[in-house]
């Protein structure tokens, strides 16, 4: 009995948790992931790595300005259904993103969520099914209602994955970035 | 119980290893299933279009698999499936060997470049609107168009990407509907796609050569454009002539569609369809008008539909048997897909 109530309350901690995983939202209304990060590299060094990282993923983020110390840009993040152990991407979510640097920490937020959903193609490749985007802050028809909030989860995990990402390169010097060697193993010897 | 959780953890763990070794795609595994009921108001079968052929019956569609991994440049599709709409509804020759399985794609592909890619297999073909699969279609029953054109083509074919907006394919086949050829890789063909403005895609296509009615030459232009976020519009025309005047067909088919609700969609098909007249014999002509809405709840689609055809030549039946101009009928459908 103690042990099943020990499971009970895990399971109730574990929904719990996942239920806080979700966007905030801005004052405008629409969700919001926003991280300030203090302690960071000074201004230039910040920017040159913020424009590397979005230079490096040019197919699903593309600059739309930049200035001294900051840049606006626009990326979409694939969402996936998984079944068993094999997945297909059933749409793609867009999005805004604004970093801003000043020395030695930065501030980065990603916002204009808007999903597109994804349907298969004659020759079975996963492809848009419209132009048009759907807002995420927006509530479907009960028909609909369990779909969408498993894509609005799915979007905030892979937005938590791209923050984590973005935070790692802006946290590391890549020109100072040292080859790995690779082990040489001896034969002569043993 | 446990034979199989093992079983699958082991294709889970080994899955993981190999992604971990090279940078790939994970495997993409996908389908869908399809069931339907139909009423034909003469209670008989009675429309010729593919598929929705028994009256009166809780019938089968087919269960569809797809598996796609892309590792690097290159990429596979297989695709199969069981059912009567997937086996001997969709070969035309089905009839001579009760084929067990169908393929609904099999072909490898290799992008050169981000614009330059060639395609090698058996592939669902690029001329038309509809397809095989109720996923990729709105409405359940098909057209005219699509039962007398391909349904599918072996070949090579490569695609130059030089916009978001341009490309263009051109290709050798063999003819429609086999998996290996019988008069050898003797047709060609090609495909221009526009996009125009955001949201609008015109396809031109061609494809010359062998068919299983002989030799002859289709162009197709298929287009759509979401005009609305609730409102799209597709279209279909086709001209297909046979070689020696032996006939051939034309038709167009127009698609208006309206999200009347977020997981209500309401569709109209409407088209015009004619044989082409082969010497004195003058060609018949159909005219269809199909209702068709899409109901959603996540992987689930319910497709009502009621259709109503017409043909001055009276092909079609009445209830006691006798000869008709008009025939309709209603379905449920219910299309999963995963």
């Amino acid at each position: 009995m103690k042990y099943k109530l020990v499971l009970l309350l895990a399971v109730l901690s574990f929904k719990l948790l996942a239920q806080q995983k979700q966007f905030s939202s801005a004052e405008n209304g629409k969700f919001i992931y926003y991280e300030v990060v203090e302690k960071a590299s000074g201004k230039d060094s910040l920017m040159l790595r913020a424009n590397a990282f979005i230079d490096l993923y040019k197919k699903s983020i593309k600059k739309q300005s930049t200035t001294d110390t900051s840049i606006t840009a626009k990326g979409l993040l694939i969402i996936d259904k998984t079944i068993l152990v094999a997945s297909h991407p059933s749409g793609e979510v867009n999005f805004k993103l604004t970093f801003e640097a000043r020395e030695k920490k930065y501030r980065f937020w990603l916002t204009d969520f808007e999903y597109i959903p994804y349907g298969r193609d004659r020759y079975s490749n996963y492809v848009p099914t419209t132009k048009i985007a759907t807002p995420l802050e927006q509530t479907p028809g009960k028909l609909s209602s369990g779909e969408w909030k498993d894509i609005v989860e799915a979007a905030y995990d892979k937005t938590g994955k791209f923050a984590d990402n973005f935070k790692q390169a802006l946290a590391t010097n890549s020109t100072q970035k040292k080859k790995k060697k690779t082990e040489t193993v001896s034969t002569a010897k043993w | 119980m446990k034979k199989f959780l093992t079983a699958i953890f082991s294709i889970a763990g080994t899955t993981c290893a190999l992604a971990q070794e090279a940078p790939t795609s994970p495997l993409e595994f996908s389908g869908s299933v399809d069931t339907y009921y139909k009423y034909d108001f003469a209670k008989r079968p009675n429309i010729p279009t593919s598929f929705v052929s028994d009256h009166n019956s809780v019938s089968l569609g087919m269960i569809d698999l797809a598996l796609k991994k892309k590792t690097g440049k290159a990429s596979f599709v297989g695709e199969i499936s069981f059912g009567p709409r997937g086996q001997t509804q969709s070969i035309p020759d089905a009839a001579n060997d009760n084929s067990s399985f169908h393929i609904q794609n099999l072909y490898i592909n290799y992008d050169f470049s981000d614009k330059f890619s060639m395609t090698a297999g058996y592939m669902g073909t690029f001329i038309g609107y509809e397809v095989i699969s109720p996923v990729g279609n709105f409405n359940y029953s098909t057209s005219y168009l699509f039962t007398n054109g391909p349904f599918q083509n072996a070949g090579i074919k490569a695609t130059y990407k030089f916009s978001d907006k341009v490309s263009l394919m051109a290709g050798l086949f063999n003819d429609w509907n086999l998996y290996s050829a019988t008069r050898g890789v003797s047709s060609i063909g090609g495909q221009l796609m526009i996009s125009p403005v955001e949201g609008w895609t015109a396809y031109l296509n061609v494809l010359s050569g062998a068919d299983p009615y002989g030799y002859g030459t289709i162009e197709d232009l298929t287009t759509s454009y979401q005009i609305t976020k609730a409102f799209k519009l597709g279209l279909n025309a086709a001209n297909y002539d046979m070689a020696d005047d032996a006939g051939g067909y034309a038709g167009v088919a127009l698609y208006p569609q309206v999200a009347v609700a977020d997981a209500v969609t309401l569709g109209l098909r409407g088209e015009y369809f004619k044989y082409k007249d082969v010497g004195t014999v003058e060609g018949s002509s159909y005219t269809g008008l199909t209702l068709t809405a899409n109901i959603k709840s996540g992987g689930l689609t319910f497709i009502p539909e009621v259709r109503l055809d017409h043909n001055g030549d009276k092909p079609f039946l009445n209830k006691t048997g006798g000869a008709a101009p008009n025939a309709g009928q209603f379905s449920l459908a219910a299309v999963y897909a995963f």
